[in-house]
C-alpha cells in the first residue's frame, strides 16, 4: 500500500530471504553477460535490438551492455538492501520503499520474473511450465508482488 | 535574380539535410510482463495518456507487437535501451521493413 510517498509491503522472513537471493542471482547473471551468453535468461534480459541484423545487434550490444548490466545489478542490489532487515526478522515485517526504490523494484522484479519464466520454459502466452510446481508457485507469487506494486504506483 | 541553377543548388542543400527514412521502436508481446506494467511503462516513459498507453499495450498483447515511437535511429536506440531497462522486449527497424 502507498503511504505518504512511501510504498509499504509486508514480507515473511522466508519470503524476504527468497526474493533477496533471487535478486542476488540477477546480479550474478549480469556481472559478466558475455560469460553467460548461452544462457537464454541473459538473452531475454539483454535481447537483440535488431532482429534481422546480427551485425547491428552486436554493435548496439557493444555500446549498451555495460550500462544495462550495471543498472540491472544496481536495481537488484537495491531490492536486496531494502529486504535485509525483513530477511533477518523473526516474523513478518514491513518493508518501506521510497519512490526511487520502487522504480528499482519494478525493474528488478521484471528481471527476476523473466529469468524464472525462462527456467520454467514459459515462452508464449498460455505456457504454464508444468514441470516444477514450486517454481510455478514462486513465479505466481512474484507476479502478485509486482502487480501490487504497479497498482500502488498507478494511484 | 535567382537562376534555375541556384534553385537546383538550394534544393540539393535542402535534400541533403532531410533525415533518412524514419525508424520505429517496436515492443513485442511476451508471456511474462503484466498488462498493467506494460501500460505503466508506456505512460511513465513515453508520456502517453492512459487511453493511448492502454491502446498500445493491447496492440502488443493482441497483435504480438506495437510501434511505440518513430524518429531517427539514435533516438530509437535510446528508446530500445530504455525498454530493455524495464525488461520489455523491444527492437528497432526502418519504417519500410
Amino acid at each position: 500500500m502507498r503511504s505518504r510517498g512511501l510504498f509499504v509491503a509486508e514480507f515473511l522472513p522466508e519470503e524476504a530471504r527468497l526474493l533477496s537471493s533471487l535478486a542476488d542471482q540477477i546480479t550474478e547473471l549480469v556481472r559478466d553477460p558475455e560469460a553467460h551468453r548461452a544462457d537464454p535468461a541473459v538473452h531475454r534480459l539483454l535481447p537483440d535490438a535488431y532482429p534481422d541484423d546480427a551485425e547491428a545487434s552486436a554493435e548496439f550490444r557493444r555500446f549498451t551492455v555495460d550500462g544495462l548490466a550495471e543498472r540491472k545489478a544496481a536495481n537488484a542490489n537495491q531490492v536486496a538492501a531494502d529486504l535485509a532487515s525483513a530477511a533477518e526478522a523473526k516474523s513478518a515485517s514491513k518493508v518501506r520503499l521510497t519512490d526511487s526504490s520502487a522504480g528499482a523494484w519494478l525493474r528488478s522484479l521484471t528481471d527476476i520474473r523473466l529469468t524464472v519464466a525462462t527456467r520454467l520454459g514459459i515462452t508464449e502466452d498460455g505456457d504454464l511450465g508444468t514441470e516444477e510446481p514450486e517454481l510455478i508457485d514462486l513465479y505466481n507469487w512474484l507476479g502478485f508482488v509486482q502487480g501490487s506494486l504497479v497498482d500502488c504506483l498507478d494511484r | 535574380m535567382m537562376t534555375l541553377t541556384d534553385v537546383l543548388e538550394d534544393t540539393e542543400v535542402v535534400e541533403s539535410t532531410i533525415p533518412d527514412l524514419p525508424w520505429v521502436t517496436i515492443v513485442w508481446n511476451d508471456p511474462v510482463n503484466l498488462m498493467s506494467y506494460v501500460s505503466y511503462v508506456f505512460r511513465s516513459y513515453f508520456g502517453f495518456s492512459e487511453a493511448e498507453a492502454n491502446k498500445r499495450m493491447l496492440q502488443v498483447h493482441n497483435d504480438g507487437r506495437a510501434v511505440v515511437a518513430t524518429g531517427n535511429r539514435e533516438e530509437m536506440e535510446r528508446h530500445v535501451e530504455a525498454m530493455h531497462d524495464f525488461g520489455l522486449w523491444a527492437t528497432l527497424q526502418k519504417v519500410d521493413e
